[in-house]
């Protein structure tokens, strides 16, 4: 991470400058994204076709940080700063502690689907209006309260220098509803005070609630459906029950059963490195199918880094490479761990989530080419062919 | 008595409106009714379920487990409410066919379509293709001397065409529709821009400006042209005004609901629910509609002089039971939607809208003629919906008058629907099956050697769904023998007699020779092959100018309501209200005159949202305060 533990670090204050609320947007982008391998492990465990409520709750929080990262992104951009998702800071190594929340909490690793996985979304989800709220050093409780600081920030700055000179960005650089619906939320553009607060409530509300009570605000905001927030959508899977309509945030769910099945997973050695199984290379092709994955995903990360950087239709790439990401995990995820201990204990082999700094240069090359190859503009149509018209020949 | 069961229906048992059927038209017509403050009640036959979320997984699950993957290959078998099946029908030695599902047939030929009888009706399994009709299809009759014109212009329908493609969300190309001349509006643009092309369709634009002549001396320039379908993809900003476009979502999970990313499996579910459904429509019914499945209307009950007073249905709670109870309701106006089929056999029980001997009859359908090859490449079939672009250039003017005009769909799906590849590659590569002796082939391939066989083979397949213009033809029908063909609940199955006149017949021939050339100038190798097999001629098999031919159903069944302006010779006006019974609508594909070469859902629908605002009309004015003149008036007006 590259602010994240700087912002953690300097400890609970409202950002009183432009350069300091640029810095805790782009911490905001990189807590976003923190959770992303983690849902994602706890996603790709399940065995396929089992668990499916389960899995279908795990892809609707995954879907809904996507769109708070887009949303980060969008505030970052209108008010100026430039958002880096390219950087080989960006994504720290597994197990990671979660900054700018309390410093108690364990540390957050790649689980399989398990009561210890859940217990670790939990964590990360957990609403102010059930943590302790004990003051500790640094004063962080949640990522809401974070958010809290960011909204503050942005209202006093705009009181004393006027709205105009904090969205000083520029308007192209917005990601809009055109590249991103239906997919935990639609994206909008962020140009003024008013849609920035509103940003900030769709990401703090569907993660921890409206109101202190256990409901997003989908319903006010987009005119959908409203939902759990993301904690109650995940206490529902680890209590094995469902909310009723009238439960409180405080109150375990009392509704009816959920159908979960742990055993329906493929348990795996979260902390497992790349190295790890380079050593058994000679024996098992996961040491390169755990390559490719990470090169795929780097790739994700690099459309990701431009669609926030002005092109926003690369937006339109990042889907076909998480189609290929879910592929690729389905494939990767239900071998034996190739070290023949651990395959002998149950553990299968894992997604690593390690990004290097070459990994992201050879995204960037494969996203440019890419994007050249399909004719990518904004504003015109998508039509990604041009990308497999030259492996035609491949198909085969 | 103890009633079995009770329904919010049995409580209020007198609505504005009863509308049979929660299919397209339908739901439509349910919710702009709802939406003007009518109460309404919307009865569908079949079962529901696949509104909620886990419903739908189950009918993923259905078709994936189906083995063959047939239109209703998503939905579970319903006894109270059956729907036909293309599986049906068997070809028989010596030429022939039997049918022993839901349909009786009599006819010389077969009809070999389906539709769905289950909540959303045969738009669940549709594909999502959504042309418009071109001016030249509404009056054959007058300007070619075949079939029968529309009592509507092209132009009449323009507005309702606009926005059915807002109900339905379409993405398309309106540039390429107004060269084509279905879009006439210089301004307008789809509220989506078109689905991507695919490889194929770039693979048969290489043969842009070639001219093919047909065996009628008709010759064409071919364009390979995209197709608009109602299917989610890039909202375009500058749709209504430059208000834009928001998509509709997944039904059943909130937040979902995704652009198409080419799952390739449209007919009959998209697992993304990219593809448009009326469950859409029906998610945003207001609450004066009531909407109740598992409800099979057996009779519209007629009232009064000429009206018809509300609808006879039996409820069921076990769809693999006929175990039902019978009910009837009241309604001021009464909106058969079922399919054109079912909306027939319903009128031809009730012994309504008699007086010109036209319901059930003018049965069409698209008779649609497949066309084989491998071209010398791989093209990359199965990927994307059915198709996406097409060749257009047979469908209208010149000799359409002297063979029936035919819309060329250019297949992604490979040889799925001419030879059930992939899975018949899979099998004829291992040498399953045997030889016609019963020993088995010592040629199979294994491991590497199959994969490259079926990579290769597979990845070039090339196929053309040619569908061909049948034109009204009153001996084409519909009828009901309730004392010797009844379902499991009583009701009279439909009786269908059904053939290809001489002009369809034409068509299909043209369009199997101009397949010929478009293969050879795409210097394909053909495969096409419409000839007996063993002696046993393939199912829809004919022969006609001395060659053999085959067709198969589109799906697209109409005419069996037939609309004109007078009563004697159609059965509904332009409004699909009977000329017989001003409170009984017809709507559906059974109202169409002709259906062009166009995919008929989005004609459909803009006649629905047509029919609706009538609909509206004539409830307003039942609705009236009655002027009596009263004794005071009079004596101050003296």
């Amino acid at each position: 991470m590259i602010f994240a533990e700087k912002v953690h670090d300097a400890g609970f204050e409202i950002p009183k400058t432009l350069e300091k609320l640029r810095e805790y947007l782009q911490a905001a982008l990189e807590v976003e994204h923190l959770t992303i391998p983690v849902y994602m492990t706890g996603m790709y465990t399940i065995r396929p076709g089992t668990n499916r409520t389960a899995y279908y709750a795990i892809r609707s929080v995954l879907l809904e940080e996507m769109l708070h990262m887009t949303l980060a992104a969008n505030l970052l951009n209108a008010v100026g700063g430039k958002p880096q998702v390219e950087h080989p800071n960006f994504v720290k190594e597994y197990p990671v502690k979660l900054p700018l929340s309390s410093e108690k909490l364990p540390m957050i690793g790649l689980r399989h689907f398990s009561e210890e996985a859940l217990r670790t979304f939990l964590t990360i989800e957990t609403p102010r209006s059930i943590s302790t709220g004990v003051r500790e050093g640094s004063g962080w409780t949640s990522i809401g309260q974070f958010y809290e600081a960011i909204r503050q920030g942005l209202v006093n700055l705009v009181k004393e220098k006027g709205e105009h000179e904090v969205f000083k960005g520029t308007p192209d650089l917005q990601v809009g509803p055109e590249d991103f619906y239906n997919s935990g939320g639609e994206v909008f553009a962020v140009k003024d005070l008013e849609s920035a607060q509103t940003a900030i409530r769709v990401i703090s509300e569907q993660g921890e609630g409206v109101h202190d009570s256990i409901w997003d605000s989908d319903d006010q905001i987009f005119g959908e459906e409203r939902q759990l927030a993301h904690y109650f959508r995940f206490n529902e899977i680890y209590t094995g029950r469902c909310y009723s309509p009238y439960d409180s945030p405080k109150r375990p769910p009392s509704g009816p059963l959920v159908d979960v099945s742990w055993n329906d997973a493929y348990p795996i050695n979260g902390d497992s490195k790349v190295a790890d199984y380079k050593e058994h290379q000679a024996t098992s092709a996961v040491y390169d199918k755990a390559v490719e994955f990470n090169t795929v995903y780097a790739t994700l990360l690099s459309c990701l880094h431009q669609a926030f950087n002005g092109q926003s239709r690369t937006m339109g790439l990042a889907v076909p490479t998480m189609l290929e990401l879910r592929d690729r995990a389905e494939q990767l995820y239900r071998n034996p761990h190739p070290d023949p201990e651990l395959a002998e204990k149950g553990c299968f082999a894992s997604a690593t989530f390690e990004i290097t700094a070459k990994d992201l240069e050879q995204a960037r090359e494969r996203v440019d080419r890419l994007v050249d190859a399909a004719h990518l503009e904004n504003d015109e149509p998508i039509d990604l062919s041009g990308i497999t018209a030259e492996s035609r020949e491949q198909f085969a | 008595m103890t009633a079995a069961a009770t329904g919010p229906e049995t409580r209020r048992d007198h609505y504005d409106a009863v509308i049979v059927g929660a299919g397209w038209s339908g739901s439509l017509i349910a919710g702009r009714l709802g939406g003007q403050g009518w109460r309404v009640l919307l009865l569908e036959a079949g079962e529901g379920g696949t509104e909620s979320w886990s419903g739908h997984l189950d009918s993923v699950s259905t078709y994936r487990s189906a083995v063959a993957k047939v239109p209703n290959s998503a939905y579970r078998h319903n006894t109270a409410a059956p729907s036909p099946d293309v599986l049906d029908l068997s070809p028989k030695k010596g030429g022939g066919y039997t049918a022993d599902g839901y349909f009786v047939q009599d006819g010389p030929l077969p009809y070999r379509t389906d539709y769905l009888r289950a909540l959303g009706g045969s738009g669940m399994h549709w594909l999502g293709a959504v042309p418009r009709m071109h001016a030249d299809d509404f009056a054959t009759g007058t300007t070619y001397g075949y079939g029968r014109d529309w009592p509507l212009t092209a132009k009449d329908l323009e507005p309702y065409y606009e926005e059915a493609e807002r109900e339905l969300g379409v993405a398309g190309d309106a540039a390429e529709q107004r060269k084509l001349g279905v879009v006439s509006d210089p301004d307008y643009v789809y509220p989506m821009h078109a689905i991507p092309r695919s490889h194929i369709d770039e693979h048969c634009r290489r043969i842009d400006g070639a001219e093919i002549t047909d065996p009628m001396e008709d010759t064409r320039t071919l364009h390979v042209t995209g197709i608009p379908q109602a299917r989610n993809s890039t909202p375009n900003p500058a749709y209504d005004r430059k208000k834009g476009y928001r998509p509709k979502g997944a039904v059943g999970l909130p937040n979902y609901g995704e652009r198409c990313v080419g799952n390739a499996s449209c007919v009959p579910i998209c697992p993304a629910q990219a593809k448009s459904s009326p469950l859409r429509v029906q998610a945003d019914l207001p609450e004066n509609v009531t909407l109740l499945t598992r409800r099979v209307v057996t009779r519209v009950l007629r009232g009064q002089d000429t009206r018809v007073r509300g609808v006879e249905y039996r409820a069921y709670n076990d769809p693999a039971s006929s175990v039902s109870e019978a009910r009837s309701v009241r309604a001021d106006i009464v909106v058969l939607a079922g399919h054109a089929i079912e909306n027939a056999r319903l009128l031809l029980f009730s012994e309504l809208a008699k007086t010109s001997d036209q319901v059930g009859r003018n049965l069409m359908d698209h008779p649609t003629t497949l066309a084989w090859a491998l071209a010398e490449r791989s093209v990359g079939p199965y990927r994307g919906p059915g198709h996406t672009s097409g060749w257009e250039d047979f469908r209208f003017h010149g000799k359409r008058g002297e063979r029936a005009p035919f819309r060329i769909e250019i297949s992604n799906w490979g040889w799925s629907w001419a030879t059930g590849a992939p899975m018949s590659n899979v099998t004829s590569a291992l040498g399953l099956g045997g030889d016609a002796g019963g020993t088995v082939k010592p040629d199979g391939l294994l491991g590497p050697d199959l994969r490259r066989k079926l990579g290769d083979d597979i990845g070039r397949q090339l196929q053309l769904q040619i569908a061909v213009e049948q034109s009204a033809n009153p001996k084409n029908r519909v009828t009901i023998d309730p004392s010797r063909h009844r379902d499991a609940l009583g009701n009279p199955r439909p009786i269908l007699t059904y053939d290809l006149d001489p002009h369809t017949r034409d068509g299909v021939y043209a369009a199997y020779r101009v397949s010929e050339k478009i293969f050879a100038a795409l210097e394909a190798t053909p495969y096409t092959d419409h000839k007996p097999v063993h002696g046993v001629p393939q199912l829809g098999h004919f022969r006609h100018r001395e060659t053999d031919l085959t067709y198969q159903g589109a799906g697209h069944g109409a005419g069996t309501h037939i609309m004109g302006e007078h009563a004697n010779d159609s059965v509904v006006d332009s409004y699909q209200r009977t000329h017989d019974h001003p409170n009984l609508y017809a709507v559906g594909c059974g109202s169409m005159p002709s259906i062009g070469t166009s995919n008929p859902t989005l004609t459909m629908s803009a006649l629905a949202l047509r029919s609706a605002e009538q609909i509206h009309r004539d409830l307003a004015a039942l609705n009236q305060p009655v002027v009596v003149r009263s004794a005071a008036g009079e004596k101050e007006k003296a």
